[in-house]
C-alpha cells in the first residue's frame, strides 16, 4: 500500500506507510451507535470529524477522548477505506483500540 | 346421544382455539429472536456510554452538571410508563400498570407531585377508564423503536430538568431477563446517577474539556437509557406473550384429552345402553 499523502507523482510517494513496514502495527476500530455495531476491524489509520476539526489516529496513540463533530469518518484498513457520516458523539482511543460512539452514524459507499 | 354429539362440537371449537394459540406462539417466538437481536446490539453502546460517563464524572464536576443534580426534595416527578399496543400477554401490562401505581403512591407519599406519561394502548385505557390524569399517552411507539423516539420522549422533560422544574424523573418497564422472565422494573433516568468507577484509569488527553465533554454526554445517557427500556419493553412484550400462547396452548391440549375421555365415555354408556336394550327386547320376544 503506498502512502496516500501528497502528489501521486511526487518523491514522497514510495515511502511506505507504517502498516508496510509492520502489519502487525494496527488499531483495532469499532464504529457504535445506539441500535447497532456499525463497523468492528482493523484499520492502519483513521480519520475522524473531531468538534474542532478533522483529527488523524495512528498506531501508538496516545489514550485520548475526544468529542465529535459532524462529518465523515475515514477508516484505512487492509480491505481498503471505509466511510461514515457520523454525529454526536465521542471517540476513545485506549492501547491502540479505537472505539467511535455516534448517536448517528451511517455508512457511506466503499470508496477506493 | 345428544349429549356425546355436544361434547363433540366443544372438542372442535377447543381444537380450534388450539390452533390459533399454537400459531400466534410461533409468531412471537420469531418477532421475539428479532426484538432480542436488538437489545443485544444496542448494548455495545450504552455500556461504553456509562462506562466513560463513570469515568469523567468526579464529584467535583457533578455540580456544574445540571443533569446530575441531585435535589434535596422532589417537589415534582415525572413518571414514564412504558405498556404494549396489544393484549394476550399474560399480566405482561397488568405487572407494569401496578409497578406504576405503586411508583406514583411512593413519590406522592413523599409529598412530590407526579406528571404522568403514558406509552401503549394498554396502560392508556386502564388509566383512562380510572380518570387517572395523563400529561401525554401515547401509542405510536412502533415494535422497532428508534433512538429518535427515545429523544422526543425525554427531550422536554431533561430541558424542564436542567431548569429545575422537575426533579427526577423515572422509565417504569419491562426488564428482558430471559425468555421467561419479564420482570416490571423502575429505571431513574433523571438526576443521571453516575455509576462507580473502577480500576486505574489510563491517563487520558480530554479534548476539549472533562467538563465540556461530559455535558455532552450525559443528555445522549439519558436519551439512551429511555431507549434501552424502550427495546428491552419490546423485547420483553414478544416474550410474555409465548409463554402466555404456550401455557394457553397446553391448556387446550389438557383440556382436549379431557373432553376426549368424557366423550368416549359417554359414547360407550350409549352403546351398552343400547345393547342392553336389544337384550332386553329379545328376551322379551323369548318369554
Amino acid at each position: 500500500m503506498a502512502n496516500r499523502v501528497g502528489d501521486p507523482d511526487g518523491p514522497w510517494n514510495d515511502i511506505p506507510s507504517a502498516a508496510d513496514l509492520n502489519p502487525e502495527r494496527q488499531l483495532s476500530v469499532s464504529v457504535i451507535s445506539p441500535s447497532a455495531e456499525a463497523f468492528e476491524g482493523k484499520a492502519t489509520a483513521l480519520r475522524v470529524p473531531a468538534y474542532d476539526g478533522e483529527l488523524g489516529i495512528l498506531y501508538g496513540h496516545a489514550p485520548m477522548v475526544v468529542l465529535l463533530g459532524t462529518g465523515t469518518l475515514h477508516i484505512d484498513g487492509p480491505d481498503g477505506e471505509r466511510r461514515f457520516q457520523v454525529a454526536r458523539g465521542f471517540l476513545q482511543v485506549v492501547g491502540n483500540e479505537v472505539s467511535v460512539l455516534a448517536e448517528e452514524v451511517e455508512a457511506l459507499d466503499e470508496s477506493s | 346421544m345428544a349429549k356425546s354429539r355436544d361434547i363433540h362440537r366443544r372438542m372442535r371449537s377447543v381444537d380450534n382455539t388450539k390452533k390459533i394459540t399454537r400459531t400466534m406462539e410461533m409468531v412471537s417466538t420469531a418477532k421475539l429472536r428479532q426484538a432480542q437481536n436488538r437489545v443485544i446490539r444496542a448494548r455495545p453502546y450504552s455500556n461504553k456510554l456509562s462506562e466513560m460517563i463513570a469515568r469523567l464524572a468526579t464529584p467535583e464536576l457533578a455540580e456544574s452538571q445540571p443533569l446530575l443534580r441531585q435535589p434535596a426534595k422532589v417537589e415534582k416527578a415525572v413518571v414514564l410508563l412504558l405498556t404494549s399496543n396489544r393484549g394476550l400477554c399474560g399480566a405482561f401490562n397488568s405487572n407494569l400498570i401496578r409497578r406504576a401505581q405503586s411508583l406514583i403512591d411512593e413519590l406522592e407519599g413523599q409529598g412530590a407531585d407526579v406528571e404522568f406519561h403514558v406509552y401503549g394502548n394498554k396502560g392508556i385505557s386502564f388509566f383512562r377508564f380510572r380518570g387517572v390524569e395523563m400529561s401525554r399517552s401515547r401509542n405510536d411507539l412502533s415494535d422497532r423503536p428508534q433512538p429518535s423516539d427515545a429523544y422526543e420522549a425525554v427531550e422536554d422533560i431533561a430541558a424542564r430538568f436542567v431548569a429545575g422544574k422537575v426533579d427526577a424523573a423515572y422509565v417504569v418497564h419491562a426488564q428482558f431477563k430471559s425468555m421467561v422472565a419479564t420482570p416490571a422494573v423502575t429505571r431513574q433516568i433523571l438526576p443521571v446517577s453516575a455509576g462507580a468507577k473502577d480500576g486505574p484509569q489510563p491517563f487520558y488527553i480530554l479534548n476539549p474539556s472533562a467538563e465540556e465533554i461530559l455535558s455532552q454526554l450525559l443528555p445522549l445517557y439519558v436519551t439512551n437509557s429511555t431507549f434501552g427500556a424502550m427495546l428491552e419493553t419490546g423485547a420483553a412484550e414478544h416474550a410474555a406473550r409465548r409463554v402466555a400462547m404456550k401455557a394457553a396452548t397446553d391448556n387446550a391440549e389438557d383440556f382436549l384429552d379431557k373432553l376426549r375421555r368424557t366423550y368416549n365415555r359417554a359414547r360407550q354408556a350409549e352403546i351398552t345402553n343400547q345393547i342392553a336394550e336389544i337384550i332386553g327386547g329379545a328376551d322379551a320376544l323369548e318369554s
